[in-house]
């Protein structure tokens, strides 16, 4: 099950990648579409990383307590200021591991 | 008048060289990909498999969030459809790189068409190369698929290391690639529709949180961008 669970998503992923590269294949996105996916990255990102950010067992996390909280702050702040990927991935999970180390969780 | 072999091994060297430092960003991901390979029930041979096959950082991590949580197949495969559909857009702009390449170059970049590679190439408009393409492309590969290796093995050696706070890389490196796109009234409510959203489906324990998150934050966004610019309109 797993095997198939793989192979299927490896075809879909592919599929996303190529399919309108395929020159046989007349799909054209119009104007709506493309503005419409032009959300999909942010939208996603987004969607993944918010629950890992605010949510612990379940709960809603919004106390000082949670380092995953001040460390996306970081880097929220680390990315408006500089633009640049590596240096906010850096600098938020050093803040997030130093204070990890500190507070012993 | 074609290249030389001189100046292929050239620009894929080049294309390698720029992929190295965004590499370095994709090792604590390798890691965590890895060593949740193991803790959701995948043998090694599956775990490696994936990054080989599937070479998609954020589908396989979410994937097997899924796959520990006993999701159906249907609704991995959504959600894997939904996590992707940002590829089409980066298909659609290769479509006019790769016009005129044989069919073996489209497929095989096509292949290794990850955001990354999209961001490297995307830009330079006209003299797109194909050979610094494939290097930037194959170096990620390769550093995916051994940080995965290496994740594997430091999985099956230290069982709780994805309770070290490694999912903390995922949530940093996806603020890094958000923040600086969000240059419009549109795009912020779409970061923050598709936050409430997910937040909300994680703490009610609803499937398909990321599509239903995903879905509803890009129909905002699209249903702002429309509204200004038809605003803009005489």
């Amino acid at each position: 099950m797993i095997w198939l669970t793989l192979l299927l998503m490896a075809c879909i992923t592919f599929a996303t990648r190529y399919l309108l590269m395929e020159p046989r294949l007349p799909i054209r996105l119009n104007t709506a579409a493309q503005r419409f996916l032009s959300f999909s990255s942010p939208a996603v990102l987004t969607a993944i990383a918010a629950p890992i950010i605010f949510v612990r067992e379940q709960q809603l996390q919004l106390s000082g307590d949670n380092i995953y909280l001040w460390a996306a702050l970081v880097a929220i702040a680390t990315a408006y200021l500089s633009r640049n990927t590596l240096l906010t991935a850096a600098t938020s999970m050093t803040v997030f591991f130093t204070l990890k180390l500190i507070t012993n969780h | 008048m074609r290249a030389t072999q001189h100046d292929r091994a050239g620009a894929a060297l080049r294309g390698a060289l720029a992929a190295l430092p965004l590499c370095f960003a994709v090792v604590p991901w390798g890691l965590l990909t890895g060593s949740l390979a193991i803790e959701s029930g995948l043998s090694p041979a599956q775990g490696q498999a994936m990054s080989l096959l599937v070479f998609a950082g954020a589908a396989q991590l979410v994937a097997m969030g899924l796959i520990q949580a006993g999701a159906g197949l249907g609704s991995i495969l959504l959600t894997t459809f939904f996590i992707s559909s940002r590829h089409l857009l980066y298909s659609m702009i290769y479509r006019r790189f790769t016009a005129d390449q044989p069919r073996r170059w489209r497929l095989g970049l096509g292949f290794l068409l990850t955001d990354e590679l999209f961001a490297l190439t995307s830009q330079r408009r006209g003299d797109f190369d194909r050979w610094y393409a494939l290097g930037v492309g194959l170096t990620f590969y390769l550093a995916w698929n051994i940080t995965t290796f290496i994740g594997l093995v430091a999985g099956q050696m230290i069982p709780d290391l994805s309770s070290l706070g490694l999912d903390f890389a995922i949530a940093a490196t996806f603020i890094a690639l958000v923040v600086p796109t969000v240059r419009s009234k549109a795009a912020l409510a779409t970061v923050i529709t598709a936050m409430a959203a997910a937040v909300l489906c994680e703490l009610y324990r609803i499937e398909g949180g990321i599509i239903i998150a995903a879905l509803s934050a890009m129909t905002v966004g699209l249903l702002l961008s429309s509204a200004s610019a038809g605003e803009r309109r005489p």
